[in-house]
């Protein structure tokens, strides 16, 4: 059996002449028309009859979502997750959000508009149109406005649909076929899906390329080489050749708390964790290490961080069985005071902040390796 | 309508007898000939105006940003200044598009495509700037709030990040409408071109287009949303870049008219560069036409208003700071006019203020060099006023122990004559390659002005 047609297309020389047409084949019994035309004709709706469009409630609502959305993250992010206090104020500041969630309503309402109104509402993209296929086309797109005929019924008869067109004043009538639905095969599928493949893999590999060498690169590193002295860094213009002047003997930096342990061992040995055993201890502890250590430490504490690659000296691997065997205090000593070619913190991290990581180190040591019975 | 008076009659928007075919001809036969050999000259020049401003950003960028004029006071120097600049530019694009599309001044259509293409390119120059300026561009994505070990939030409470999402959802936008504009003529182009590739690549950027009436019903709906909602933007935008400044306590920016100043000195500078590169676009390409002096006219109409809104503006500013009896805000107007960066402020006045009453005159306003020349002046005078506002203020702040004076240097001056060299570049190749006039906006156009002719002579 042969394919139904698309529908019978006729061309007229101007929107009028269209919208004359119109009435007359309707009144021979053909109600279901399509038009096509190179500028939006007004009038054209009603005379098809064509239903009012319900782009405005979508994008209302994408336009609502997005002014709620935005105004809600603002407030989880400014005043739940990390509360910003300005002025001792409250932190749910809202007048100050009100721009962003403007931004965020108008940006998500414009683009669903856009968007849906191709892709949803006029089910674009449809290569498969039989306009597409025709010479026609590109005249309808310059200057020339269509009237097609949608068969409707088993009694629809072309040479009928076409004669009213003409009597209508159409010219240049012919009949479009079925558009061709072909379902890609197999052979289709796996083609793309290698394409598709290929492609995510030539971006992963390009990504963690440019991540690992992108921040080695100048002038990216520009921050490190200033001209200053660095801590430890030597320098001629003191007869002993230090950079660094020694501090008179006894002095104790303001606001800090020096640590009265002598060594690692004596620390180990004398200081106590003064911290009691809650959530927000460990929950405090995790923060300020992954803040602080975990760029060199790695977050699970193993001493293989994205930057071991270009950070020459090698952090230590808090997971080793020394590590699990040092005492607190020693662990306390070490972030304070540094260790070798690791630096101190006792200057960034208070000492509460200190006894907290050490808990965290603790909690990250007993996570890996567990022993079966602490998973039971 | 033949019964009106002669000089009540709407004048035609589209010079003499043309065709809808005449229309493709015309503006879409542009992208498929080789074009004149002084466009290749043109943009041979920009394009090595734009590669010099480039090359000076790769040396501010590898040598730091003390290579530019920025210090302590005027910490944010020229970069900001460009970027409040080129912003501004941008502005005549959507106003042309949206706002006068809701208020169905059919004289916009045949301008909306190249304004919004003005726009699009002002806000990629415009964006360049505060990249550079953070130091590090680089981290670009400090700006968004994405989670991260750190464990922190940018502060959705300062005016800087208010500026990012405006600015970012307003480049967005400005694209995408834009860009849904040009789906009925990229298949339009796509019927013409003779080229099998060209065909498919229009035929795919188009998605498909047959012109369906059902189709133009949900478009025209799209379109009308677009415009009503980009229009919050188009007055929203200045008023949060306002704010990067009236949000400070500063003296000279600490004010409530910021934000309306803002949005009418961009539309100001905007219509000035918009009628800059209709006198040349409509000559150089024979539009005259559809781009006729009635339009010019227009347009200037509007510099002529939005510069009476301005001289009011300051006016109202310096009102308020002589009112206001503080000596600080006192002190600064003073300093704009008559302090050591006296011709700044001044110039200002002059281009803003004064060279467009010229316009009142209707031949000014039909003669080209008349109009490029106040249009110049009026993009001079808004660039000094950023200058003026950002930098004076800045520099006398409200400890005069902290009092000091900006220069810029060279690399400061490339990087803006840079500037609009990539502008006039992205430009340049537009006009070449793409649908300069949106064509299904003015055929209907075309339509209603020939029908009224034959009513006339019938
Ligand atoms: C700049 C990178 C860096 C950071 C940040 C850093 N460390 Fe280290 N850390 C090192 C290096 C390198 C070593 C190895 C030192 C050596 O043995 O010479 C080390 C060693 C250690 C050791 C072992 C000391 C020993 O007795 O062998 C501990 C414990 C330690 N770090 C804890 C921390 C903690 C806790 C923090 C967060 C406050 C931290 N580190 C932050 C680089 C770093």
């Amino acid at each position: 059996m042969r394919k139904p047609a698309y529908g019978v297309l006729a061309l007229f020389p101007s929107a009028d002449a269209l919208l004359k047409a119109i009435p007359k084949v309707k009144a021979r019994g053909y109600a279901q028309l399509e038009a096509y035309t190179p500028y939006p004709v007004h009038g054209l709706d009603a005379a098809l009859g064509l239903p009012e469009s319900k782009l405005g409630v979508l994008v209302f609502l994408m336009a609502a979502f997005g002014a709620v959305g935005v105004f809600a993250f603002e407030w989880w992010a400014n005043a739940v997750n990390y509360p910003l206090l300005t002025g001792g104020k409250n932190a749910f500041t809202w007048p100050a959000w009100i721009p962003p969630t403007l931004e965020g309503s108008i940006f998500l309402g414009t683009f669903t508009a856009a968007l849906a109104m191709l892709f949803i509402f006029n089910g674009l993209p449809f290569f498969g149109h039989p306009l597409l296929q025709t010479k026609t086309i590109d005249e309808i797109t310059r200057d020339r406005f269509a009237l097609l005929i949608v068969p409707s019924g088993a009694a629809f008869d072309e040479a009928d649909a076409a004669a009213a067109l003409r009597a209508a004043g159409g010219a240049a009538v012919e009949t479009l076929p079925a558009p061709s639905h072909e379902t890609p095969d197999a052979a289709w599928w796996t083609r793309t899906a290698l394409a598709i493949a290929a492609a995510c893999a030539v971006a992963g590999g390009a990504t963690a390329f440019a991540i690992r060498v992108f921040p080695t690169v100048k002038p990216m590193v520009n921050m490190e080489v200033q001209p200053r002295l660095d801590a430890q860094e030597p320098d001629s213009f003191f007869a002993n050749g230090r950079g660094m002047r020694l501090p008179p003997a006894g002095t104790v930096p303001r606001g800090g708390t020096p640590i009265l342990a002598a060594s690692l061992d004596a620390a180990g040995r004398e200081l106590i964790d003064p911290l009691p055993v809650t959530e927000f201890v460990l929950e405090r502890g995790r923060r300020q290490f992954d803040r602080h250590c975990a760029v060199c430490h790695d977050r699970l504490g193993t001493g293989r961080a994205s930057l071991s690659s270009v950070y020459t000296a090698k952090p230590a691997d808090l997971q080793s069985s020394t590590m699990r065997k040092i005492a607190d205090g020693s662990l306390y000593w070490v972030i304070s005071q540094g260790y070798n070619t690791m630096p101190a913190y006792a200057a960034d991290v208070s000492p509460d902040d200190r006894w907290a990581i050490v808990r965290y180190i603790r909690a990250l040591q007993r996570s890996q390796d567990a022993p079966e019975r602490d998973l039971k | 309508m033949s019964s009106l008076p002669e000089s009540l009659r709407e004048k035609p928007l589209v010079e003499g007898r043309v065709s809808l075919a005449d229309l493709d001809e015309h503006v879409q036969s542009l992208s498929e000939t080789n074009p004149p050999r002084s466009w290749y000259v043109a943009v041979s020049i920009t394009s090595l105006v734009a590669l010099v401003g480039l090359s000076t950003v790769g040396y501010m960028v590898s040598h730091g940003i003390g290579t530019m004029g920025n210090n302590e006071p005027v910490v944010w120097g020229f970069p900001i200044v460009n970027f409040v600049f080129w912003v501004g530019i941008g502005h005549a694009g959507t106003l042309i598009s949206v706002i006068l599309l809701l208020y169905r001044q059919r004289w916009r259509n045949a301008i909306s495509r190249t304004a919004e293409a003005v726009t699009v390119f002002a806000f990629i120059c415009a964006m360049m700037f505060p990249a550079i300026h953070i130091g590090r561009p680089w981290m670009p994505h400090w700006l968004l709030p994405y989670p991260n070990s750190r464990g922190m939030w940018i502060d959705f409470r300062s005016p800087l990040i208010w500026d990012v999402f405006a600015v970012f959802t307003y480049f967005g936008v400005s694209i995408l409408f834009w860009y849904m504009g040009l789906i009925p003529d990229l298949a339009s182009l796509r019927g013409r071109t003779k080229s099998k590739v060209k065909r498919a690549v229009y035929g795919l950027l188009s998605w498909g287009w047959v012109g369906d009436a059902r189709h133009w019903l949900q478009y025209e709906k799209a379109y009308l949303i677009l415009a009503g909602l980009t229009t919050t933007l188009a007055l929203s935008v200045h008023s949060i870049v306002s704010m990067d400044f009236a949000a400070s306590i500063l003296p000279g920016w600490h004010m409530t008219i910021f934000p309306p100043y803002f949005v009418v000195g961009a539309a100001f500078s905007g219509f000035a560069g918009v009628v800059i590169v209709f006198a040349f676009v409509r000559t150089t390409m024979k539009l005259e036409g559809y781009i006729t002096m009635r339009h010019m006219d227009l347009l200037n109409k509007m510099v002529l208003f939005l510069s009476c809104v301005m001289t009011y503006a300051y006016i109202m500013e310096g009102f308020t700071a002589w009112y206001s009896s503080n000596v600080f805000d006192r002190y600064i107007f003073a300093n704009y006019v008559f302090g050591d960066q006296w011709w700044a402020g001044c110039l200002t006045i002059f281009c803003n203020c004064v060279l467009p009453q010229l316009l009142w005159f209707p031949k000014m306003r039909r003669s080209v060099p008349a109009m490029v020349t106040v249009a110049a002046g009026v993009t001079l005078g808004m660039w000094f006023e950023r200058y003026t506002i950002l930098i004076l203020s800045l520099h006398r702040g409200y400890l005069p122990a902290t009092w000091g004076t900006f220069r810029p240097t060279i690399v400061d001056a490339g990087i803006l004559v840079g500037s609009i060299g990539i502008f006039l570049t992205l430009l340049l190749l537009f006009l070449k390659n793409m649908p300069i006039i949106a064509a299904w906006e003015v055929k209907p156009d075309i339509v209603h002005y020939q029908k009224d002719a034959e009513v006339e002579h019938a």
